[in-house]
């Protein structure tokens, strides 16, 4: 058992882990644009949540197009939104076989390292988690999301390569965040969630395992995000070896519970845009309330958002949800359940 | 006769066997697909009604009622959609010329500074399927695109995607503009982040949670 998850598992507290870079980058008075773009504002932005949040552990913007940006894709990078890749960069079996797997000074990654560096340096009293996307989300984005769907099954060995050379980038690409210090990373891989318990497992499973088994130890863990899963998905999942898996809020945690050993860690799954970003302070007390009763007495559950945080969600709301959590952590010791 | 081929076409698009060349599904590899059976039963005088009645749309219902009961998953419809577009290609001088007609036109885009396409091209395809003619506006649609398209079809529906909170709230310009150049025009509107609430706070006219669903709402609305 990792260092993590025995903390998880050991811990006389209930755990809160909320997915959230945005609201630092908005508290430290920066744009997306900054953070995405400068490791030393990005670094700042996870220091804040850090410094002012009681949450299990802190983590890296979860940005899904870095790794797709350093293989050559065209990114989008408006000031104040998430970035998006744009356009496709392959499209055949020619383009693929063709495709370079790129070095760790490509595009941003530099950035990224250098932000979770500082972070590893500098946060010493809670874990800190790196990011990066999942073999299939980002074969998705060099592929085109749509073509890459139909292309799982009349194109597959094309597919197949891809995936190769995704999972090639992101090994060395963990390997060096690893280095960096961090205690672990999550990998988001949410169109995964679009597939089939089956498909999942070939076309994300297979890959996301190969990154598990190179960089997962008792030091470091690998959390896997896909809040794409609907319930289909949850066996491929667990198959991957992940320490720990995140869901998203279109699943019933309840079930997932049921469906994964007691010895991973779930987390989820709390909507980070209805709840967190749309509803008012009462909603989210309610909501919180609500899953920490359906989910009462897992040891290995962490309270989460069903996804990283959007821009604009209230401070106000992220400590209505930590104030719930410690809430009803004191009143399940007192009453010893 | 007639209904061999329309059997056959229903299948291909149910399973999504594009055409000959396409290996999946892998019971029906080597077989010809959606292509060349509706070119072969439009040369032995099967009707493009028939074929877009008894064949593509009984197919897509089919298949949009698999998909809500999570029997197939999106790589399945996005197949039987290509499929189902393999064949309509047959179909469209048919449409020009307008001896098929079309249950209306639906203009589709993803809302300004939304890049994302999978659920509008997912969406797209399947009221084309159900029988629509759909004007894909593409992603990133500024306001004046969907008021040109309007003007220039002032009978269609307008549906408006959005995958992230940051553009769902581009929404409601769009709306707004739509409904001012073209009066009484009915407003759909879909993507992950969005609910039915947040559907009527930006005066749409009704929100789909999944294809099936805005197919119904479509129908419903358009009635």
């Amino acid at each position: 058992m990792n260092k993590f998850t025995q903390q998880v598992l050991q811990s006389p507290k209930l755990q809160a882990l909320p997915i959230m870079t945005h609201p630092g980058i908005e508290a430290i008075g920066s744009t997306v644009y900054e953070a995405v773009t400068n490791g030393h504002i990005h670094y700042q932005a996870i220091r804040y949540i850090a410094d002012n949040f009681d949450t299990l552990a802190c983590t890296s913007i979860m940005d899904l197009t870095v790794e797709a940006e350093a293989f050559g894709a065209k990114i989008n990078l408006p000031e104040n939104e998430v970035p998006s890749v744009s356009g496709r960069l392959v499209s055949d079996a020619e383009s693929v076989a063709a495709l370079e797997i790129p070095t760790l000074a490509k595009g941003r990654i530099p950035q990224y390292l250098l932000a979770n560096r500082l972070a590893a340096e500098n946060i010493k009293d809670k874990p800190v988690f790196s990011g990066c996307i999942g073999p299939f989300s980002l074969s998705g984005r060099l592929y085109d999301m749509s073509e890459i769907m139909a292309a799982i099954y009349i194109y597959p060995e094309t597919i197949l390569q891809l995936l190769s050379k995704c999972t090639g980038f992101l090994v060395s690409y963990c390997k060096a965040l690893k280095a960096t210090g961090t205690q672990g990373v999550v990998i988001a891989e949410p169109a995964a969630g679009l597939l089939s318990g089956d498909d999942c497992m070939m076309f994300s499973t297979n890959f996301v395992k190969q990154i598990v088994d190179a960089v997962q130890d008792d030091s470091f863990t690998v959390i896997l995000h896909n809040c794409g899963n609907t319930g289909y998905c949850t066996e491929a999942m667990v198959a991957s070896g992940a320490r720990a898996l995140h869901f998203g809020n279109a699943i019933d945690m309840e079930k997932v519970i049921e469906q994964c050993p007691g010895d991973v860690i779930i987390m989820g799954n709390l909507n980070p845009v209805a709840i967190f970003q749309q509803g008012t302070e009462e909603a989210v007390r309610k909501a919180t309330r609500k899953l920490l009763e359906k989910t009462a007495g897992h040891k290995n559950f962490v309270i989460s958002s069903g996804c990283d945080l959007p821009p604009h969600v209230p401070e106000a709301n992220i400590r209505a949800f930590l104030e719930t959590v410690e809430h009803y952590d004191f009143l399940c010791v007192s009453r010893v359940c | 006769m007639s209904s061999d081929f329309l059997e056959k076409l229903s299948e291909c698009v149910e399973f999504g066997k594009i055409n000959l060349a396409s290996p999946y599904p892998p019971q029906m590899k080597g077989l010809p697909g959606a292509d060349e059976i509706t070119r072969e039963a439009l040369q032995a005088g099967v009707t493009p009604t028939e074929i877009l009645n008894d064949a593509l749309i009984v197919a897509m219902n089919k298949v949009g009622q698999k998909f809500s009961e999570n029997k197939i998953f999106v790589p399945q419809m996005l197949l039987s959609a290509k499929a189902m577009s393999a064949s309509m290609v047959h179909l469209k001088p048919y449409f020009a010329s307008g001896a098929v007609q079309r249950r209306g036109i639906f203009i589709i885009g993803t809302v300004f500074g939304d890049l994302h396409d999978i659920g509008k091209n997912l969406f797209a395809m399947m009221v084309e399927g159900a029988g629509w003619e759909v004007i894909d506006l593409g992603i990133d649609v500024k306001t004046e695109k969907f008021v040109e398209a309007v003007e220039r079809y002032p009978n269609a529906v307008v549906g408006i995607s959005a995958l992230l909170t940051t553009t769902m709230v581009n929404m409601k310009p769009v709306i707004e503009a739509v409904k001012s150049a073209v009066p009484g025009t009915k407003i759909i509107v879909g993507g992950a982040p969005l609910s039915a609430e947040f559907a009527v706070s930006i005066g749409a006219d009704g929100y789909g949670k999944n294809p099936q669903e805005g197919i119904m709402l479509l129908d419903k609305i358009s009635d």
